[in-house]
């Protein structure tokens, strides 16, 4: 993702304020109801935020396709072993 | 201000490519763990649900703030050093020492609490994975300061350049890595029910 | 060879095989006894030649291990080892304790051995693979001692290496580990803590570096790969080793007694234990792929190369089958455990052994390389021992299987000799495969015999014919 030339903070900035933003929305939704939108909602959120920190803090977007999908592809592993554990509780 | 030039979408790997695959192993080591807390969770939804409630989740919820700022940190300690300007470097890195050091300090005091009130691994089986995740994930924290610890010292002694920087990138990976498996740690063992 | 002081590691290495040779013997006796009970009885009973067995195993691999560190610490250091004659007093010492234990198991009857060398004042006799009196106990922490002296000033005055900051450190740690011997509680469940800190403290951790440090010098040597490249391979391979070992112990801890907890952490993380000896498979075939040269030694290569291949084999493939809690509950203590422990000791730590010796030895006798003669005995003895041990692999998990079947998992279990008299043809597969490794051993030894060395002129011209 590429920031207009405006725009004043560095992607990197941009993506903590996302993340503290996602955190606490997580946070707040840890004393909602149980139920699969909760779980649903919350591991989303989850992934967005951890595949955030490989493109900006540990800076993959620019590196060869391969390791970023090894990385998108460990995301999606744990997310989606973690869903179906809880699908079929 | 940050202006992004080229992008070339063919690099290597930040830093020295052998920490990659140290990182590679753990995080498919706690992978591992992560889908055991949640198939032992499967078998045992009323137990996991109770006790996550007597988690204190604020702690896990400051936690999560302070090691994400300190991977922040990390990343700008980078941009910096690219910019040669190895002092602030320093600066950037030391920053996230201190709040590393802070995440331990919450860690410890929670897991104070949690051993007043006589929790202890064989208290229940969600006990057991909360205490052995977050203690497993501790040392972690632990082992990144110290790498962190390295290169902060080295970054002050000039010992880095805008051409020259592995080290920087090397031990900026491991702690991101850090970051990573908590942010999924907290979300699985502290929020999910 | 570089340094005058690594002729230090020849006896060590020659006594190596010599008690190699004598572990073997005392394996088919032992082995004849699980089928003619009374066979050799009451002059040699089945625990006396069993506990020999086991414990000529240890101490060869020892002396091996030793002469490896006398070998390979100078050379990697660059400088002369500290004290070569205390190298040899300590192999004297040694070499004589080792043979005086030995020769008291099979004179003297236990009991009453353990009541003349002072086992009443501190009990450490009587576990397995411990069954030393204490004053040979003490022995061995002298000799360690004064291995490490040495090894240490050595390398303090020399260049550190990662290959030799690796197998110093762990050589350190295999002392260390030893410690428990002398820990000997009369609560069973400590007691079993205690001997698995040791036990799996080295084999599936200490141990496992020394490996990775002892192919690591070879494939530098033998291949010319760079070093930094070898030495990326083994930190990672270290790392992964400690990662699943430390805590993988628990997978012995399951049903001694321990805390319940063990049965989730023992199984999840002892899982990954194969994943060294799968890094360990590829490091050795990528450095050969990525050789820059030819080296004479085809035999030391063919060692190098089917060490780790065993090693994945005995300990990864065997010890994975048995070390999650839900199948160990039906398997542990039979001979599926037997089965993991042979090939593992000999696909890991006799092999590596050996491939030091093959590399190492012909240096110690003034030539890069034996004969093409003398390699080609050494070779098929690498061969008949790498088979015959695969089929007493698979006869013991034959046995294995018979006892889960008919005693663990039947609604109705037999009784154990009952069991055991079943099992009765795979412990006949099992001795055959033994006089197989036997006949291994004897014509691996021969190759030692054979005079002459890398014939290069005659090799070269050969290949240019073709």
């Amino acid at each position: 993702m590429k920031l207009p030339q405006a725009f004043p903070l560095r992607p990197c900035t941009a993506s903590w304020v996302v993340l503290l933003g996602l955190t606490t929305i997580t946070f707040e939704l840890g004393s909602g109801a149980p139920g699969q939108t909760l779980m649903a909602a919350v591991l989303a959120l989850t992934l967005v935020k951890g595949q955030l920190v490989v493109s900006y803090f540990m800076g993959l977007r620019r590196v060869r396709p391969l390791w970023r999908l090894v990385m998108a592809a460990y995301l999606a592993t744990v997310g989606g072993i973690i869903a179906l554990a809880y699908l079929t509780a | 201000m940050h202006t992004e030039t080229s992008v070339d979408s063919a690099q290597p790997l930040p830093g020295d490519f052998a920490i990659w695959i140290f990182i590679f192993a753990e995080l498919a080591v706690f992978g591992v763990l992560f889908a055991a807390y949640a198939f032992a969770r499967s078998a045992h939804v009323d137990l996991f649900n109770v006790s996550q409630l007597t988690l204190n989740r604020t702690y896990g919820f400051a936690n999560t703030l302070v090691l994400v700022t300190s991977s922040y940190f990390v990343a700008r300690a980078t941009q910096s050093i690219k910019a040669g300007r190895g002092t602030a470097c320093g600066n950037w890195l030391a920053g996230a020492l201190v709040l590393g050091g802070m995440f331990l300090v919450l860690k410890l005091v929670e897991f104070h609490q949690d051993f007043a009130q006589g929790i202890t691994l064989s208290t229940n089986l969600f006990y057991m994975f909360y205490l052995a995740l977050t203690f497993f994930h501790f040392m972690h924290v632990v082992m990144g300061m110290v790498i962190l610890a390295v290169v902060t010292y080295k970054a002050y002694a000039g010992r880095y350049s805008a051409a020259n920087h592995t080290g920087v990138e090397t031990g900026g990976s491991y702690w991101h890595m850090v970051d990573l498996v908590w942010i999924i740690l907290f979300a699985l063992v502290y929020v999910i029910h | 060879m570089k340094y005058q002081s690594q002729k230090v590691a020849k006896p060590y290495f020659i006594a190596a095989l010599a008690l190699f040779f004598g572990q073997i013997v005392f394996g088919l006796i032992a082995g004849l006894q699980y089928l003619h009970g009374t066979f050799l009885f009451p002059e040699l009973p089945f625990d006396v030649a069993h506990m020999s067995h086991t414990n000529l195993l240890i101490v060869w691999l020892l002396m091996a291990f030793m002469g490896a560190a006398y070998f390979i610490v100078p050379e990697e250091a660059q400088t002369e080892l500290y004290s070569p004659r205390l190298a040899l007093v300590t192999f004297w010492v040694f070499l004589t304790a080792a043979t005086l234990t030995i020769v008291a198991y099979l004179f003297v009857p236990y009991s009453h051995l353990a009541a003349i060398t002072g086992n009443a004042a501190l009990p450490t006799m009587g576990r397995g693979y411990l069954e030393q009196p204490l004053p040979t106990k003490i022995g061995i922490v002298l000799v360690a001692l004064s291995l490490l002296f040495n090894v240490t000033m050595t390398l303090i005055k020399g260049r550190k290496t990662s290959i030799n900051l690796i197998l110093v450190g762990s050589l350190w740690g295999l002392a260390l580990l030893f410690l428990p011997a002398f820990y000997f509680p009369t609560d069973t469940v400590k007691a079993s803590f205690g001997w698995w800190w040791i036990v799996h403290g080295w084999v599936e951790g200490d141990w496992e570096l020394i490996l990775g440090a002892l192919l690591g010098f070879i494939l530098i040597k033998m291949t010319g790969v760079d070093r930094e490249i070898v030495e990326k391979w083994l930190y990672i391979i270290v790392a992964m080793t400690l990662i699943s070992g430390l805590i993988g112990i628990g997978h012995h801890y399951y049903y001694t007694g321990a805390p319940s907890y063990w049965i989730w952490l023992g199984s999840i993380f002892s899982a990954l234990e194969p994943i060294p000896f799968i890094l360990l498979i590829g490091f050795s075939f990528k450095m050969l792929m990525q050789r820059r040269r030819e080296h004479p030694n085809k035999a030391a290569m063919l060692w190098a190369l089917g060490t780790p291949v065993m090693a994945f084999l005995g300990a990864g493939l065997w010890g994975f089958m048995i070390t999650l809690a839900p199948a160990q509950y039906y398997m542990h203590g039979t001979n599926f455990t037997a089965a993991h422990g042979h090939l593992a000791f000999f696909g890991a730590y006799a092999m590596i052994s050996l491939s030091i010796i093959s590399y190492a030895m012909p240096l110690l006798r003034g030539r890069t390389a034996n004969s093409s003669a003398a390699q080609r005995w050494e070779m098929t003895g690498f061969w008949i021992m790498v088979l015959s041990m695969l089929g007493i692999a698979l006869a013991l998990t034959g046995a294995g299987i018979v006892t889960v079947i008919l005693q663990r998992a039947a609604d109705d279990p037999m009784g154990f000799m009952q069991v055991q008299d079943k099992a009765r043809v795979f412990f006949w597969v099992r001795e055959f495969a033994g006089v197989g490794f036997f006949i291994g051993l004897l014509v691996y030894l021969r190759s030692f015999f054979i005079a002459g060395e890398y014939e290069y002129a005659s090799e070269m011209k050969q290949a240019l014919a073709v």
